[in-house]
């Protein structure tokens, strides 16, 4: 047993007070004539016993009555009895991912827990301090009122947040907290992919869990929705692949218009091809028939529409190059013109420009004169004819190998993007309105013009890299934090609402869909912001692998929703005694009022019966 | 005069803030024959004396219709009764008496102030006793006793002597002792015959000395009523606190706590109000525990009951 105020046990010294009242024989300083007297002194020889009885019990009752208040007022608490709890430091995690709006039994799973949680909090004293903590990592602190006011205004996120994270801070907190008794209560869904990993607690924390223990119902989900390319001049596709156990009507739609419709088969991916009329920077989305949990039913895309670039290929950029563009004209992704040209540097006048080494090494010089007078920061530097693997940024580099190739030697500050590398030299890279390569499209050269992925290569930097309006699309979950890409200063919604942004990162918005980022007053791309695919995995643990993946002795996993309220606060490793100590006091004080006044009336019915008058 | 008004149902201390004793007794026996309706003096041997004024509740057979016919006043026949009877009133006057529970105020009880002391309400009840035996031609004498007899008076049923036990009332008592066996004897010699004694008491006194003269009364025949006279606080005590509580009479202290000893205290007087009522039944004494908040009307209803009683 410990005590929280023990000063308050100095008071238990006024029992002394009734035990010397009863001891010692005192003055009596008033005298009063009373004639009848001679029955007093009769009453008190008859009843002597009973009055010393009634006398000393009585002093017992006053002296156990002080006793017990100023014991109730030292606030003690025990391990094993008592009522209440002792003042405790409550962290409640409220999962509130995305998987949590399911709705079970009529109910979104979210709302069943946030009324257990509303259980715990009303059982918070006013000595308790509370907090909640979200999924998101959010916390919010104060007055049970006010933390139950909190868990009223709770929704569930775009995304799967980091509730691991949201553990480790809960924790933080009530170990920061100073307080003896500190208990994390988590309310989750179990989900598996949320519990991916065991969460180390530290301190001595008390964590109880609690997760539905039926099974999750069966969800139907969208895993990818992509638009490819990004650049759509104006012809492109959307690629759609749902997560479901039978095929899955969707619909997709650009801006406030249905594009198209369609069906996908289980796992497997459905590309819908598309010119539409519109131009510039879309927003887009795939859609399929709501289920039990709707926050995935829908996929957000972003991607830009414009007319098909015109190319004109130079002869020195080689068979493979012409060949290439031939097949991109005749499917209308680039027609025949002047907008771009792809040839060898040596050769090129104007950019927007594809420019490789040229094939003869003697031209080298010529080379760099023009991309000097081009306005390009680069210059073909030693020539290295050795093997060397390309890494790009995407998929299209992959297996491709070099032979010759001339360093790529930056002049000044140059602002450009490597777009493949061959050891740590770059050997393609981007500026505006130029991409440079630092080998000729040839066969002894590299395997890029030889490989199946330079014809999408080809085309993604046709439109991507040197045609319409610059800009590139992020992809994020929401709250991810995202770089800021340079001159990006503002996100706008596609209601037209815009967040400033600022800084080398900046974080994704918790609501998924599709956000333009805004360099000065034009649209320079866009974010997409998806919930994890994993999120629509609502497979969960059992109890005992979710109380696993908690690493700490002090963790529980309760078996039932009121198993968990009862246990919100045992975590507090002492039971308040001072409400029983009171009810003891009033007890003991309510005895010594009987015994006073009844009991003694007792004393006078029980020798002769009630007083009787004779008229 | 009505029910709500009669003197002898009206508080004992707001009725004797009125006036002198001999006002007051009149009050409260004119009241009381006015209440007894259904002629209580049915049956005597009566002979026509005078007439008066009808009051309220006479009987209206003692109506004289002749006269009410001819001069349309409505007056009722009044008759002497023959006397038939000698009582003796036997008066405490011991120290003891002249107490009430106002001296208990210092414990926080809530009597009030104004309470008659068990001698002034004794003192007006027997002067309404005596006024109203006088009225029925009994003759009416009275004893007064402390630790000695004090006074006595012969029983008399001539017009003024109501007066004469009016005078003796007012003579001085309040001794440290009270010896109720003289006086009951003094009074069974002041009455020749058989008669009629009420003692007036508040019978602090021992029980075996009483019952041994009570006993040689009702061997000479008389007709004894015992009116016990208590203070509502000596019945029950009331307050709180504690508090040295000492006899008047024989000057033991008893300290005590109200609260404490209540119940005891309470049963105790309980269980000797049964021992003199047991004691008094044994030999043909009737008992009465009249309390001094209690009408005048009622102690005297308990001792004309007894007086009618009587041949």
């Amino acid at each position: 047993m410990g005590f929280l105020a023990p000063w308050y046990l100095l008071v238990a010294g006024a029992a002394l007070v009734p035990l010397l009242i009863h001891l010692l024989r005192r003055r009596i300083g008033l005298q009063v004539e009373f004639p009848a007297a001679r029955y007093l002194a009769r009453a008190e020889r008859e009843h002597s016993r009973t009055l010393r009885l009634r006398n000393l019990l009585l002093m017992l009752l006053r002296v156990l009555a002080v006793v017990l208040l100023a014991l109730a007022a030292a606030r003690p608490t025990t391990r094993s009895a008592g009522a209440g709890h002792a003042p405790t430091a409550l962290a409640i995690v409220l999962d509130n991912s995305m998987s949590t709006g399911v709705v079970e039994n009529g109910t979104p799973l979210l709302e069943q827990l946030k009324t257990v949680a509303r259980g715990a909090v009303a059982q918070a004293s006013t000595e308790d301090r509370a907090w909640l903590v979200t999924a998101d990592g959010a916390v919010r602190g104060g007055s049970p009122a006010a933390v139950r006011d909190e868990i009223d205004r709770v929704k569930a996120l775009g995304g799967a947040g980091r509730l691991t994270d949201a553990l480790a801070r809960a924790i933080g907190v009530v170990e920061a907290s100073g307080m003896d008794a500190r208990q994390v209560a988590v309310l989750t869904d179990g989900q598996r992919t949320s519990w991916t990993r065991a969460v180390d607690v530290r301190g001595d924390a008390h964590v109880l869990v609690w997760a539905p223990s039926r099974a999750a119902p069966a969800n139907r989900a969208l895993a990818l929705v992509e638009a490819r390319p990004v650049r759509w001049t104006p012809r492109g596709a959307v690629a759609v692949r749902t997560m479901s156990a039978d095929s899955t009507s969707f619909r997709i739609a650009l801006g406030a218009r249905t594009l198209a419709r369609g069906t996908a088969a289980a796992g497997e991916e459905a590309m819908i091809h598309a010119a539409p009329a519109e131009r510039g920077w879309m927003a887009g989305s795939v859609e399929i028939e709501p289920d039990e949990l709707t926050a995935d039913n829908t996929r957000h895309f972003a991607l830009w529409i414009g007319a098909a670039p015109s190319v004109r290929v130079a002869p020195s950029a080689g068979e493979f190059a012409r060949n290439a563009v031939d097949v991109l004209r005749s499917s209308q992704r680039v027609v025949e013109g002047s907008g771009i040209v792809v040839a060898a540097a040596d050769e090129a006048g104007t950019i927007p420009a594809l420019l490789m080494a040229p094939a003869d090494p003697v031209r080298i010089g010529a080379a760099n004169r023009a991309l000097e007078r081009l306005g390009i920061p680069w210059r073909f530097g030693t020539a290295r004819r050795e093997n060397g693997v390309v890494r790009g940024t995407g998929d299209q580099m992959r297996g491709v190998s070099v032979a010759l190739r001339y360093d790529l030697v930056a002049r000044g500050a140059a602002s450009a993007e490597t777009l493949a590398v061959v050891g740590r030299d770059p050997w393609i890279v981007s500026g505006p309105r130029y991409v440079l390569v630092g080998s000729p499209l040839t066969a002894d050269a590299s395997t890029l013009p030889v490989s199946a992925s330079f014809l999408p290569w080809l085309g993604d930097v046709l439109s991507s890299r040197l045609h319409g309006e610059p800009g590139v699309v992020r992809v994020a979950t929401p709250l991810q934090t995202v770089a800021r890409p340079p001159g990006v200063d503002a996100l706008e919604s596609t209601q037209g609402a815009r967040t400033p942004v600022s800084g080398n990162a900046f974080e994704a918005p918790g609501v998924p869909g599709t956000y333009f980022l805004i360099e000065g007053s034009r649209r320079a791309g866009a974010l997409v912001v998806n919930s994890e695919v994993a999120e629509s995995q609502l497979e969960r643990w059992p109890a005992a692998e979710l109380g696993r993946r908690v690493s700490s002795p002090a963790a529980r996993v309760a078996k039932t929703t009121d198993d968990w309220r009862r246990l919100a606060f045992s975590g507090a490793s002492r039971r308040s005694l001072a409400v029983p100590l009171l009810v003891a006091a009033l007890l003991v004080i309510a005895a010594e009022l009987v015994v006073s006044t009844g009991g003694a009336r007792g004393i006078g019915t029980s020798a002769s019966g009630p007083l009787q008058t004779s008229s | 005069m009505g029910t709500a008004v009669r003197p002898d149902l009206h508080d004992p201390a707001s009725l004797a803030a009125l006036g002198h004793v001999e006002i007051v007794a009149r009050w409260i026996v004119d009241g009381f024959l006015a209440g007894l309706h259904r002629s209580p003096r049915k049956g005597f041997s009566v002979e026509f004396a005078d007439y008066r004024a009808y009051q309220a509740g006479d009987d209206l057979r003692f109506v004289d219709w002749k006269i009410a016919a001819r001069s349309d006043r409505w007056v009722v026949r009044q008759y002497e009764e023959e006397t038939n009877l000698r009582a003796t009133i036997v008066l405490d006057v011991s120290r003891s008496m002249a107490w009430s529970g106002a001296q208990l105020r210092a414990l926080g009880g809530l009597t009030p102030p104004t309470r008659l002391t068990k001698l002034q309400y004794a003192e007006i009840l027997t002067a309404s006793l005596s006024l109203l035996l006088l009225r029925q031609r009994d003759a009416v004498g009275l004893v007064r006793f402390d630790e000695r007899v004090r006074s006595a008076v012969p029983a008399r049923a001539r017009t003024g002597h109501w007066r004469r036990l009016l005078a003796a009332l007012e003579e001085p008592g309040a001794g440290l002792a009270t010896s109720a066996p003289e006086a009951l004897t003094q009074a069974a010699r002041l009455i020749n015959r058989r008669g009629m004694i009420v003692l007036v008491s508040d019978l602090l006194m021992d029980v075996p000395e009483v019952e041994h003269a009570m006993r040689g009364l009702r061997a000479q025949g008389h007709d004894i009523t015992v009116l016990h006279i208590m203070d509502p606080a000596e019945r029950s005590l009331t307050g709180a606190g504690e508090a040295l509580f000492a006899d008047p009479e024989s000057g033991m202290q008893v300290p005590a706590s109200v609260t404490d000893v209540r119940a005891a205290y309470n049963a105790t007087v309980t269980e000797v109000i049964e021992e003199w009522r047991t004691m008094f039944a044994s030999f043909g004494v009737s008992y009465e525990v009249i309390d001094t908040d209690r009408p005048f009307g009622v102690p005297l209803r308990r001792a004309f009951a007894a007086r009618q009683r009587l041949p």
